[in-house]
């Protein structure tokens, strides 16, 4: 009785996120994606992560984030696409051009805002889950979430410099991307369990910035965005970490001189000690 | 493995303390302070390019310390010429900063950094090299009195005139002001104390007698690299003192075997050792402009 009247509620809402979604887009031009959830989706995907609180201390070797959630299509129908996400920053790229026989870096080109980390887990190809449209609406993918400030130089395409900061990016393991059913042998990527259940699995790699991160999971059915939710995942600092990082950013002239005298110290035990040596 | 709080990711201890070492036993044999290695070999190793920099000079303060130790129980450190030195370089520096920021707001910091590199680099070492080749076949009086006399000439011109007794100098205070203040301007840019720099210009163009010229160097390297922490810490921030700790802990004991080894040398091979290593060093800086490159495109600091 009760796990009918569940799946009738869950129908409700899904087909009231349908009505929703359905309804024209506004005209003009497409909203600039900034990474969040869809607040226009009616309904929760029910998700959660393992993990809302990775700690950093000296030991630390990166982390694993992992999102389970529930398809709550009785049918299993649709896609569930889970994105981590880190937060905004400035970033600059620089093309090599040759000047004289020496390969020099072209002018500047600022990003007002790129994740600094993004981890895009789908079953199969985002373009055949969603549309181009949902895409970059959504941010589902890194160059969709990336926005250029400056312009580029002339005769060069603003592409090949978003192309560019994904793939310098990827190759950091801070933008990854996994489109096909999970490695058994590997841990990270997205599984599908009977029953509508699935497991996300993103590698935190130990270079992502400390940050509050933001776990975000979509359903989409032929294209469309079903449900959604965001969930918040904190990565901070403890222990001696955190008060090293606290004394260098609100102390630090303390900071600067305890490193100056640090360094007479060693620099003077050595002598001392090698005197006698 | 150590996780680095400031850089934000983990290195492998021994590692650094290995290339710390090694950096170290080169400064503490010839008397730099071994920025101009330790930078470039801590971005290899993945650290960020500010955090780099800026903990580097947290290395060269303890090796340069630790070496003047060694190089005062030994007298030879001329310490007036070394102030003179200090506040060129400190003028020099503060200079340097605003520099810096310039060159890295117009995306072009690289290039000039690879430049100074190179041709510093390259003209010294080779100038260094030819010379103390010729001292070891014999021909000394030639050589030096080739690059003698027209500097003492002008030091001696100039006014506000000084005795320098360590060095055995009655020049005037301007020449070691001025070299300072363009070494320290140099060292900002470039992310390094400046003694590989300094050295050659003191034996060249003050010429100061070698056995002082590596204890009054490294008083000056020491000085700036004190001022450079402290401006890092403040307004950039990027100082990890973790990696510092490792650092300063192989800079210090490497420095202290080189120094061993360097008393036992004669100042010609010293200057051939240390020629040699700027040649070797300044091909790399070469080979990286002309070499088309691997990845057209550069991330930027972009933190910055």
């Amino acid at each position: 009785m009760r796990t009918a009247l569940a799946s009738l509620l869950l129908l409700v809402s899904v087909s009231a996120a349908r009505a929703q979604d359905a309804t024209p887009a506004p005209a003009g031009p497409v909203e600039i994606p900034a990474p969040r959830a869809a607040a226009d989706s009616a309904s929760e995907l029910p998700a959660a992560v393992a993990e809302e609180r990775i700690t950093v201390s000296s030991d630390y070797r990166g982390s694993y984030i992992t999102v389970f959630g529930v398809n709550p299509d009785r049918r299993g129908r649709g896609d569930i696409v889970v994105v981590v996400r880190g937060p905004g920053q400035t970033a600059t790229l620089m093309r090599k051009t040759r000047v004289f026989g020496l390969w020099i870096n072209g002018a500047p080109v600022r990003f007002s805002s790129a994740p600094s980390f993004f981890a895009v887990l789908s079953n199969r190809p985002l373009r055949q889950i969603a549309s181009p449209e949902s895409i970059w609406r959504y941010g589902l993918d890194p160059a969709a979430a990336a926005q250029l400030e400056t312009a580029t130089p002339r005769g060069a395409d603003p592409s090949d410099y978003k192309a560019a900061l994904v793939r310098l990016r990827r190759e950091q393991d801070l933008y990854q991307v996994y489109a096909s059913r999970a490695d058994p042998n590997e841990r990270g990527g997205l599984t599908m369990y009977q029953g509508g259940l699935f497991r996300a699995v993103v590698l935190l790699p130990a270079n992502a910035p400390i940050a509050r991160y933001q776990a975000d999971t979509y359903l989409f059915r032929e294209g469309r965005l079903i449900s959604s939710q965001t969930i918040p995942i904190d990565v901070s600092r403890v222990g001696i970490e955190r008060r090293i990082h606290d004394l260098a950013t609100q102390a630090s002239f303390v900071y600067g001189l305890l490193t100056v005298l640090l360094a007479l110290f060693a620099g003077w035990i050595a002598s001392i000690l090698f005197r006698r040596a | 493995m150590i996780y680095l709080p400031i850089a934000e990711m983990p290195v492998n201890v021994l590692l650094v303390l290995l290339v710390s070492g090694a950096v170290g036993f080169v400064s503490g044999l010839v008397g730099v302070g071994g920025g101009f290695i330790m930078t470039p070999a801590l971005i290899f190793l993945g650290i960020p390019g500010p955090v780099a920099v800026a903990t580097g000079a947290s290395q060269i303060a303890a090796t340069s310390f630790s070496g003047i130790m060694t190089q005062t129980r030994r007298k030879s450190v001329d310490w007036r010429m070394g102030a003179l030195l200090s506040v060129g370089g400190i003028l020099g520096s503060i200079a340097g900063v605003g520099l810096f920021q310039r060159l890295l707001n117009i995306g072009q910091l690289d290039l000039i950094i690879s430049l100074l590199y190179l041709i510093f680099l390259a003209s010294i070492g080779a100038l260094m090299l030819i010379e103390s080749l010729k001292v070891m076949r014999g021909h000394q009086q030639q050589a030096s009195g080739m690059l003698h006399r027209p500097v003492k000439a002008v030091a001696h011109r100039l006014p506000f005139r000084l005795k320098f007794p360590r060095s055995g100098l009655y020049i005037s205070v301007l020449p070691p002001l001025a070299l300072g203040f363009c070494i320290g301007v140099l060292a900002a840019i470039m992310g390094v104390g400046g003694g590989f720099i300094l050295i050659p210009a003191m034996i060249y163009l003050l010429r100061m007698p070698t056995t002082v010229v590596i204890g009054t160097s490294l008083f000056q390297v020491l000085i700036v690299a004190c001022i450079t922490i402290m401006l890092q810490a403040t307004a950039t921030q990027r100082i990890d003192l973790v990696l510092a700790a490792v650092l300063m802990l192989g800079g210090v004991i490497g420095a202290q075997f080189g120094a061993r080894l360097g008393a036992g040398l004669k100042g010609e091979h010293l200057r051939a050792l240390l020629g040699l290593i700027l040649i070797v060093a300044s091909l790399k800086f070469l080979w990286d402009l002309v070499i088309p490159p691997n990845e057209y495109f550069v991330l930027g600091a972009g933190m910055l």
